[in-house]
């Protein structure tokens, strides 16, 4: 079996970690999609497609790839200094106080359910380490804790976060539940792209332009009128 | 990419210019330039200074006890392969600026990425402000730019960078760039805030989205650290508010995280990113600017 292949146990896992019902309450974050929408940079699904793209490629979705992948190598081979590291980088590339919650939040949640179900040696240790644990950290090490291989779980988290974007957009925008789906469908490509590219990344590579999606996380905080943590 | 082998350079230095592979391999400029500043009996006095190479640094005569180091490139400018190092060290208890003589330019390249590290190093209650005037990128440029900052305990620290794409003024767009802006900032050794700016390819297709720079070709980047410095997230709101925004053309943003607070820029161009950060700025520190800033 190529490394790549997931098993069906590793298969159950993936669509329940990651899976819109597993209790990390990603629902109550947009990205700071909340306020491109107030500002009337995201009015429709062509704008919202150009807005989540840019995201994934250019912002979270590629520095989160590559902190998956190489939290998933640390893991993999107990290289406990490297996962330190990836922890601390992780979170503080956050660029807002939202942003952080959002990461750190559903990280948290992840490994505290994870930890209490399935078990992940690794990710007991992160938490008794005390140190940050964003989510796709968290992800990675659980993949990498039950023999779920890396790109599965790469291309199920990013497109658990796009979906996840894609659904806040259905009620804020408003957006028609099938144009959202849509949506999701177009971009299968750029999902499967980013993660191509990020598993093997550095963690120098990190990084983007993202610039005005982390503006809006920054004025979502003080938005008179909010669904959404982020 | 700084490492290339002499043929590799040559063979992309023909390749740029369209001439046979006789093209020279141009000198590429290395410098250092390190201060360190100590306190004298209440007073921020030079302790320290090391200057090697291309970079410089200056030190103008200052009224108000604070010194200014003022760091100069005397290459004139940044293409691949130049290596330029600044460091300023500063003392528990001391209080001085560093900035830069002039916007610094990264010129068009035949090959690699120049190199520019600055490592701030601030003791227990010491200020530090880091104003640089702006990085200018022209098209095919390769700037690879590292800023790490270490902060001791009850350390202040007040920190911008700029990045302008071409002459904006003169309608320049970069459409070939690499362009990769790193900051660190540790405080007691943890990692507190982490950013790279990643601009690799078409720079101005990149910026042209909503998500990414809604079109702009200037962008900032703020940090202010120290005791009490979320508390400052509201006023520093109120001047993005007075500053930035539809008449200037800059939409500005602000948060506080881990005990700083952070903040980003996007304008049309150098110059209305420069005025509205000459104004936040002066407000928030409630002192002018570096007076090389208006020369």
């Amino acid at each position: 079996m190529s490394p790549e292949v997931v098993g069906s146990g590793g298969l159950l896992r993936l669509l329940t970690w990651l899976s819109p019902a597993f209790p990390v309450g990603a629902f109550t974050y947009s990205h700071g999609l909340e306020w491109a929408i107030e500002a009337g940079d995201v009015t429709d699904a062509g704008s919202l497609e150009a807005w989540l793209s840019d995201v994934l490629r250019f912002g979270a979705g590629r520095s989160d790839m590559i902190l998956f992948a190489r939290a998933f190598d640390a893991a993999a081979h107990a290289d406990l200094d490297g996962l330190r590291e990836i922890a601390e980088l992780g979170h503080a590339l956050g660029p807002s106080r939202e942003r952080r919650l959002e990461a750190s939040a559903q990280g948290r949640a992840f490994a505290d359910t994870v930890r209490r179900t399935w078990g992940a040696p690794t990710l007991d240790w992160l938490m008794s380490a005390d140190l940050p644990l964003v989510y796709p950290v968290a992800v990675a090490v659980a993949c990498a804790d039950h023999g779920v291989p890396p790109v599965p779980g790469m291309t199920a988290t990013l497109s658990a976060f796009a979906a996840n974007v894609v659904s806040a957009a259905v009620r804020a925008v408003p957006l028609g539940q099938t144009d959202g789906q849509r949506l999701i469908a177009r971009l299968e490509p750029v999902i499967a792209a980013v993660v191509d590219e990020a598993r093997h990344g550095t963690l120098d590579d990190v990084g983007g332009a993202a610039l005005a999606a982390d503006i809006a996380s920054m004025k979502h905080e003080t938005q008179y009128t909010r669904l959404f943590r982020s | 990419m700084s490492h290339d082998s002499p043929d590799a350079v040559r063979e992309e230095a023909a390749t740029a210019a369209g001439a046979p592979a006789a093209t020279p391999v141009l000198q590429r400029a290395r410098g250092v330039a390190e201060v360190a500043f100590k306190l004298v009996d209440g007073e921020t006095r030079l302790d320290r200074l090391l200057q090697d190479g291309c970079c410089k640094m200056r030190f103008p005569r200052v009224y108000d006890g604070r010194p200014v180091a003022v760091l100069l490139n005397t290459a004139g400018g940044v293409t691949g392969g130049d290596d330029l190092r600044y460091g300023v060290t500063f003392a528990p208890g001391t209080r001085a600026v560093a900035t830069t003589q002039a916007a610094e330019r990264i010129y068009r390249r035949s090959a690699g990425l120049g190199r520019i590290a600055t490592r701030l190093v601030v003791g227990d209650g010491a200020e530090a402000e880091w104003l640089p005037q702006e990085t200018i990128v022209f098209d095919r440029a390769g700037l690879d730019r590292h800023l790490d900052i270490d902060l001791a305990g009850t350390a202040r620290l007040t920190a911008v960078e700029q990045i302008v794409l071409g002459r904006t003024a003169m309608g320049e767009t970069v459409r070939t760039a690499s362009a990769i802006d790193r900051w660190r900032i540790r405080r007691d050794g943890r990692l507190v805030y982490a950013d790279t700016l990643r601009l690799e390819g078409d720079a101005a297709a990149i910026l042209a989205g909503r998500a990414t720079g809604a079109g702009a070709a200037a962008m900032a980047s703020l940090v202010h650290a120290g005791p009490g410095a979320e508390g400052r997230l509201e006023e520093l709101r109120a001047l993005f508010d007075r500053f930035a925004g539809e008449a200037t053309g800059v939409v500005a943003g602000a948060s506080a995280v881990d005990g700083l607070l952070v903040a980003r820029l996007l304008a049309p161009g150098g110059r209305p990113l420069r005025d509205c950060l000459i104004s936040v700025l002066e407000n928030f520190r409630g002192r002018p600017v570096p007076r090389v800033w208006h020369c």
